[in-house]
């Protein structure tokens, strides 16, 4: 036998797809698949919403309060004040089915949530921030706007949709991809709900004390240290920009034929 | 509410990833068309030394020495590579991105192997095989890749007579 030196063929063991190709097309093909399943997995959860009524609600989570929250002390005056303040703007709409329950949260990020059985969280740092009991009432009012709304079920849907999804992807890089994908979807919607929760808000501070003023000033503050971001986050936020939202406000008091200005109530503590 | 704050934690957890993401392409990109140069031009200046996998020595090799030689190589995976493998691992299939990183691990630690046979004077190997092994990641508790290693190893032989049959 003799030996033919021969160099090797090339490519045999590797695929001719570019590696961008490759990439391309399994996150675009992997984000349908998974914004399929959020979509499906969303409309089961309308689905639940139409046949869990709001009383059924109440006395599933009417006790109820989330395992790792940081309270403050009952006897707490912010905490007497807030509780209060809600149940002033409860009996604006007399029709809810809900006992709320005010926590504050010993947080520094500004925020309130609206959570299952009526319960409302503010954080520590939103108190901090508020001048004037008007600012606190549009926000609280705000929140009631979600239970109205039931935003506050769609979006404890939307964490099992996502919790779903760190299940099924195991490797940390992947299942954040797809993760990502599925939250910036939902924040669309959530954008909607928010602006729904507005109005819904301002509604209430009218009723309350005759006039709008100051319920967005809170949101004015907020705005003029947003304005150097860049416009990317609109679309990746939960919230729409505070811009915009108090220009909606604003628009909805005038169409309304609502009070700009009145007298405005100091905070209690 | 505070939209600042999720506009950092959304650049920490998008933003941030996307980035290195293009760079470790990038990076990685180069490296490998890089290696593959080398490696064939490597391979042009061996090309007539005889690399076989026989086990046992053909007829007409007579031989005056012989040794074993080894020639190895540790790999490992860039960041892009490894993302793209973890997509491809949701739905199966060829893993497109690892079959150049493998190839080049083979063809350099062939390399490797003929050129160490070569410097000893060594004129043929014979019986050649490769070995893969995977070395765990520890700061993932061992669970993940952090690359491989191929191992070629071969009887090198220094001919007496070259190819006295013939």
């Amino acid at each position: 036998m003799r030996f033919v030196a021969k160099q090797p063929k090339e490519g045999i063991n590797v695929s001719d797809t570019h590696p961008l190709v490759e990439a391309g097309t399994l996150v675009v093909g992997l984000t349908a698949i998974f914004a399929l399943i959020a979509l499906v997995l969303i409309f089961m959860i309308e689905l639940a919403l139409y046949f869990v009524s709001t009383e059924d609600e109440v006395n599933l989570f009417g006790d109820w309060l989330p395992e790792d929250l940081v309270t403050v002390a009952p006897d707490d005056d912010r905490l007497i004040e807030t509780q209060l303040l809600v149940d002033r703007l409860a009996q604006h709409w007399p029709e809810s089915p809900y006992t709320f329950r005010v926590e504050i949260d010993d947080s520094d990020v500004a925020n309130a949530m609206a959570l299952p059985g009526g319960l409302i969280i503010v954080t520590q740092g939103l108190l901090d921030q508020v001048e004037s009991e008007n600012e606190l009432a549009f926000v609280l009012g705000h929140e009631l706007g979600h239970f109205k709304n039931r935003d506050h079920i769609r979006a404890l849907g939307r964490g099992i949709v996502l919790s779903v999804f760190f299940a099924v992807a195991t490797d940390g890089d992947v299942a954040g991809i797809g993760i990502k994908a599925t939250d910036i979807t939902l924040r669309g919607f959530s954008r909607r709900q928010e602006t729904q929760a507005d109005e819904f808000g301002l509604a209430i501070v009218n009723s309350e004390y005759g006039h709008v003023d100051e319920a967005w000033r809170l949101f004015e503050r907020w705005d003029i240290d947003d304005s150097s971001i860049v416009g990317l986050v609109t679309y990746l936020s939960t919230h729409p920009e505070t811009g915009e939202r108090i220009i909606d406000m604003k628009r909805q008091a005038e169409t309304e034929g609502w009070l700009l200005t009145g007298n405005v109530t100091p905070l209690n503590w | 509410m505070d939209d600042n704050f999720a506009n950092l934690e959304l650049f920490l957890n998008f933003g941030l990833p996307l980035l290195i993401l293009m760079v470790a392409y990038f990076i990685g990109d180069h490296i490998e068309k890089r290696h593959f140069r080398d490696i064939r031009e490597r391979e042009a200046k061996l090309h007539d030394f005889p690399v076989v996998s026989f086990d046992t020595m053909p007829d007409d090799w007579k031989v005056g020495r012989s040794d074993m030689v080894t020639g190895s190589i540790v790999i490992s995976l860039d960041y892009f590579k490894r993302v793209i493998a973890g997509l491809r691992g949701l739905i199966g299939g060829r893993i497109k991105t690892y079959e150049p990183l493998l190839e080049r691990a083979r063809r350099e630690a062939l390399l490797r192997m003929t050129e160490e046979a070569r410097s000893q004077g060594y004129d043929a190997i014979f019986n050649v095989r490769l070995e893969t092994s995977r070395l765990a990641n520890a700061r993932r508790d061992g669970k993940g890749v952090a690359g491989v290693e191929m191992l070629a190893f071969g009887t090198a032989v220094k001919f007496a007579s070259r190819f006295a049959n013939s």
